[in-house]
């Protein structure tokens, strides 16, 4: 959940604490500072710092990891645009955040308005709705496997008692991504639930209780008291799971779906490590990469107008 | 890839109450009525937890299925009788150097990086150094470049240093990602009293003396909070593992398991599949059960209760 504090650090307000003072006093500490700092920034910088920029740089170069790059100026980027998976990764990508991401805001929200309420129990009640947070993407790759078994699955189980003829929901091309996607819900819901139940609980009790003694039904609560309150906590929830969704697509495809069928569930990040691995085409990967850091640059800019909006 | 936690500056909740006017008719309930239904809320939110926790339950209850009884139509929900074989079956495929290697990647990423990002958080927040600030900035840059754009020239790197197959290059790059933590931990050591480090300091004591006595025991809910969620995510980490070992002496579990997953081609019975993912997740749902407060703490931040 490393995603929360990323999220996190870019909603809240970084505060900026100045050194003072004489330049002796401003220096004071340097040397301990760095000596202590060294372990740190030097992992950091061999494999953070110099993947970041070697990242970027790579883009212009052709590599099979063996023998020296290549340098090819943009005809990794040209590329881009005849290579017919690309528009495909793309369009895989931005439909799997989206009904992974919209499901997992709304069905949260609701689902901690609904619990957040005090009663004996409530606590180990809550704890159903947690546990699948610590599934691992591998495990539960397993489990949902077997429940959308297409003969003898539960899923198509329940659907037949209700008078549905359930579909072979990962061997279908229209119904493989979002069958994942209510994988990645069911993963990610926790979170937004237990966020979201953090800002519920800043709302003072008395205020709901006085709107309720005023005649406020549940619809009205909602809409003029909880939202407005909860509106900060939406942005951060929708970019965690906008992040979960993005770089979680690949632990899902690549043990589910492998991409397919037919392609149907390549997202960029699961074509990207297709590219580099399975190909070892190692500077078209790094340009496929570039692309998924545009879309999560263009989401995330996104997501911080939509705070300003909201923090008005 | 990155195995940091969650707990930075809370997200500012609005506190805004607008637009409950107009209807001044008092309708009190009774409190009967009212009690009544805070049972049928609380009953429905039982319910709905149990649906939500279903597939956790029927990972167990199919973990205790003969190969037959999971397959049979309509599925069965219980297992009858109960087939404990799954599990020694399961445990062949996970092996116990599997597990061994979980506990040796997840306990050394997160005892080495913590070490890391709780001094580097106290560098960055009580030490008086030019640069400080384009230290901070430089961790800040890297927060939201996907891991994917990163993952190939990781590998690259690690590859150029002679450490693909190695526990050293399974473990260390997974540790330098250090970004967030650092940073977390310097968020709350600026939030520590100044006083402390001078009264130590007036002691006597050199800053690697105020790290051990002074800040580490302070941030102790800030370190519970990020060992949990450190623990969950290296625990369950699956991408890096995978490139970075082919060795089956270096699998870690998350990849022993992710061939058990595909049923079309697996020649692995299911039910032993189901067992293997039971086996794997024990360990978390454990910790997660009895650490609960640190993990909802180290997501909500502090607040929730």
């Amino acid at each position: 959940m490393a995603i929360v504090a990323q999220s996190r650090m870019l909603v809240g307000r970084q505060k900026r604490s100045r050194v003072g003072g004489s330049a002796n006093w401003a220096n004071r500490d340097r040397r301990v500072a760095l000596t202590m700092l060294a372990p740190n920034f030097i992992l950091f910088s061999i494999f953070v710092g110099v993947p970041v920029v070697g990242g970027l740089l790579l883009s212009f170069f052709n590599w099979g990891l063996v023998g020296w790059p290549h340098w090819v100026g943009l005809a990794n980027y040209r590329q881009l645009f005849h290579d017919p998976t690309v528009p495909a990764a793309i369009v895989n990508t931005l439909l799997f955040v989206a009904f992974g991401v919209v499901p997992t805001v709304v069905i949260g929200l609701l689902l901690a308005v609904f619990m957040n309420i005090r009663a004996p129990g409530i606590g180990a009640i809550r704890v159903l709705y947690f546990v699948p947070w610590a599934v691992s993407f591998a495990a539960s790759a397993v489990l949902w496997q077997w429940i959308y078994h297409p003969e003898t699955g539960l899923l198509d189980y329940l659907l037949a008692l209700v008078g549905i003829n359930g579909p072979a929901w990962l061997s279908n091309t229209t119904l493989a991504l979002p069958a994942l996607d209510v994988i990645g819900i069911w993963l990610t819901l926790p979170v937004s639930i237990i966020l979201y139940l953090a800002a519920l609980q800043r709302i003072p009790e008395t205020t709901l209780e006085a709107a309720t003694l005023d005649g406020a039904g549940a619809y009205r609560r909602l809409v003029h008291i909880i939202w407005p309150s909860v509106r900060p906590m939406t942005v951060l929830v929708a970019i965690v799971a906008f992040l979960g969704f993005t770089n979680g697509s690949f632990d899902l495809v690549n043990i589910m779906t492998q991409g397919g069928p037919v392609n149907a569930t390549t997202t960029l990040i699961y074509y990207t490590y297709y590219v580099a691995f399975d190909n070892v085409q190692l500077g078209y990967a790094a340009t496929l990469a570039i692309v998924q850091l545009g879309i999560v640059v263009v989401f995330l800019s996104l997501a911080l107008a939509a705070q300003r909006v909201a923090n008005r | 890839m990155i195995t940091q936690p969650g707990i930075a500056t809370p997200a500012r909740a609005g506190t805004s109450v607008n637009g409950v006017t107009g209807n001044v008719a008092l309708r009190r309930r009774p409190p009967m009525r009212r009690t009544l239904r805070r049972r049928l809320r609380l009953l429905a939110v039982l319910l709905i937890g149990l649906v939500l926790a279903l597939p956790l339950f029927y990972l167990v209850s199919a973990s205790l299925m003969s190969d037959s009884q999971l397959t049979t139509y309509p599925p069965a929900l219980l297992p009858s009788p109960l087939h404990f074989s799954n599990y020694s079956a399961a445990w062949r495929y996970l092996t116990p150097r599997s597990v061994l290697n979980s506990v040796i990647f997840t306990a050394s990423v997160v005892a080495l990086q913590w070490s890391l990002c709780v001094s580097g958080g106290l560098v960055l927040a009580k030490m008086r150094f030019r640069l400080r600030n384009l230290f901070i900035a430089i961790y800040g840059i890297t927060f939201f470049v996907p891991f994917i754009t990163v993952l190939v020239p990781t590998f690259i790197v690690t590859d150029k240093l002679h450490m693909i197959n190695s526990y050293p290059g399974l473990i260390v790059p997974v540790v330098a990602q250090t970004a967030f933590g650092t940073l977390i931990f310097r968020q709350f050591i600026v939030n520590l009293p100044e006083e402390l480090v001078d009264a130590a300091k007036v002691d006597g004591a050199g800053w690697w003396t105020v790290l051990v006595r002074v800040i580490v025991p302070l941030s102790k809910p800030m370190t519970g909070a990020y060992v949990a969620i450190s623990v969950l995510t290296a625990w369950n980490m699956y991408v890096w593992p995978l490139i970075a070992t082919s060795k089956p002496s270096l699998q870690v579990l998350t990849e022993a398991l992710a061939p058990l997953a595909s049923s079309e081609y697996a020649t692995v019975p299911q039910t032993v599949g189901m067992a293997a993912s039971v086996i794997a997740t024990i360990p978390m749902l454990i910790a997660f059960l009895i650490a609960q407060r640190a993990f909802v703490r180290g997501l909500a931040g502090t607040g929730l209760e």
